[in-house]
């Protein structure tokens, strides 16, 4: 899927494994090797709230709505950036190393009206899939508590925004009787184009071993922290290899 | 609402196995509040005590997961029911129709997962309450949708009023898909009405004693 498609809002009629697959609904967990510790989770999400309220800053900046809308947009921004907040916390809490705001490239997502609300349905929906997927991983009621908590609130943005779109009812504001949980690789697809378009353009150094400790490693490079967090046990041995080859072919 | 209550704090519903009586009591009796209960529907001081004293009614049992699906259910056959009334009532139109025509459907499909699911666990699923809403709930589009969004609201912090409890990750998947579809519903009806569809950055949650205090069993029951 190229970017574009993401941004521009194509994506309800795009690819089959990202389409949003409410109607066949089935609980699945996640593969058990997605998250080894409440922290994985949370830091999996923490980037997820990150690039939801940058994308609601910049998008909120820009003056495209009126009215409601501007109302709404404006609430799910405070919302998401309580979320990174309280996650952010919530790691530290738990001993863990908060992953760092990652760096986002939203392309033409803030064109228009349409296309902002578009992209933020897309989002929305996404983050919905992505709690659900990843709360069977989650050990600590209180954590648990708190993710089911926000993930509700991503619900009811989705719902919004949806109607905003003057979306249909069914498939549109709601998706099914049942929210359909989306595994990492899934949530995955849907943002890596965010990311993506980051990771060729960092600098060489800094992060090779996944989503440890941020210290040391200058802003630029922040997003291998992020972007590692979220490819997590499954996607970071490619990653940073990938990686790997290209400091190589740096340094040579 | 003035009285602050869905309902206006009236009962709406009889059970018809006295063991689901029971069963919605104990709950309601739950983490320390059951004294408030008791006040707002003095029918239940008997059974209350009863099943306090019941060995095979124990409150921290292993029947935690069914005990949890079955006031869920019980609280999902009272939201299909009011969203049957209520179209029944045909009080709205347009988009407004169009919005909460799914939510019955969803409501109902919620009733079928959740009998399935205590079936499955080798549990009895509650029986659909009898059901009565106080007049005057379908009287108009406004009182309808009011009533609604409160009990939409009631339902979010009731399914995350009990996460934290269920046992089972099967469970909990279940009841989560189902909270967040609870939540979609909630954000349309405060839309709708003029509300708040986003309230709090993190949904709120409540006890089953907040809960039930809403919605009381008749006393004929």
């Amino acid at each position: 899927m190229l970017q574009r498609d993401f941004v521009q809002g194509r994506v309800a009629s795009v690819p089959a494994p990202m389409a949003l697959d409410a109607l066949n609904y089935r609980w699945e967990l996640a593969a058990a090797a997605d998250f080894g510790s409440d922290v994985d989770v949370l830091n999996y999400a923490l980037t997820l709230e990150y690039l939801e309220a940058t994308f609601y800053e910049l998008g909120n900046a820009k003056n495209l709505l009126s009215g409601q809308e501007q109302t709404y947009l404006t609430q799910v921004q405070k919302d998401e950036e309580a979320h990174v907040a309280a996650i952010t916390a919530t790691v530290k809490k738990l001993g863990g190393t908060p992953v760092s705001k990652p760096m986002v490239n939203f392309g033409n997502a803030f064109a228009s009206r349409d296309s902002y609300l578009t992209t933020s349905f897309t989002f929305e929906n996404v983050g919905v899939g992505a709690y659900l997927g990843a709360a069977g991983f989650i050990k600590n009621k209180d954590v648990l508590q708190a993710a089911a908590g926000i993930f509700g609130v991503e619900a009811r943005h989705a719902a919004i925004v949806g109607s905003l779109l003057g979306k249909p009812a069914e498939g549109g504001v709601y998706m099914g009787a049942f929210e359909t949980p989306k595994t990492k690789a899934e949530v995955l697809k849907a943002v890596t184009p965010f990311l993506a378009s980051q990771m060729g353009a960092m600098p060489s150094g800094g992060v090779n071993t996944g989503g440890g400790s941020t210290a040391g490693v200058e802003d630029k490079g922040l997003l291998a922290v992020g972007g590692a967090a979220l490819l997590g046990a499954a996607g970071t041995a490619a990653y940073v290899a990938s990686r790997r080859s290209a400091s190589e072919a740096d340094e040579s | 609402m003035s009285s602050g209550k869905i309902f206006d704090g009236m009962p709406v519903l009889a059970f018809q196995r006295e063991t689901d009586r029971r069963n919605f009591l104990r709950w309601a009796g739950r983490v320390g509040v059951g004294a408030g209960f008791v006040l707002g529907g003095a029918l239940v001081t008997t059974p209350l005590a009863t099943a306090a004293t019941d060995p095979t009614q124990g409150s921290s049992g292993g029947d935690g997961d069914l005990s949890i699906l079955n006031y869920a259910l019980t609280l999902e056959y009272l939201e299909a029911e009011f969203y049957k009334q209520g179209l029944a009532a045909n009080l709205l139109s347009g988009r407004e129709l169009d919005l909460v025509t799914p939510i019955e459907d969803h409501e109902q499909q919620h009733v079928k997962a959740i009998t399935a699911t205590v079936t499955k666990l080798g549990g009895t699923p509650v029986a659909k309450p009898m059901i009565k809403f106080p007049d005057g709930t379908f009287g108009s589009r406004d009182k309808f949708l009011q009533t609604a969004s409160t009990f939409e609201e009631l339902g979010v912090v009731a399914y995350h009023g009990q996460v934290p409890n269920i046992k089972s990750g099967d469970v909990l998947g279940a009841a989560a898909s189902i909270a967040g579809v609870e939540s979609r519903h909630a954000a349309i009806l405060a839309s709708l009405t003029g509300g708040k569809p986003f309230p709090s950055p993190i949904e709120d949650h409540k006890p089953m004693s907040f809960v039930l205090d809403q919605v009381k069993p008749f006393i004929s029951s």
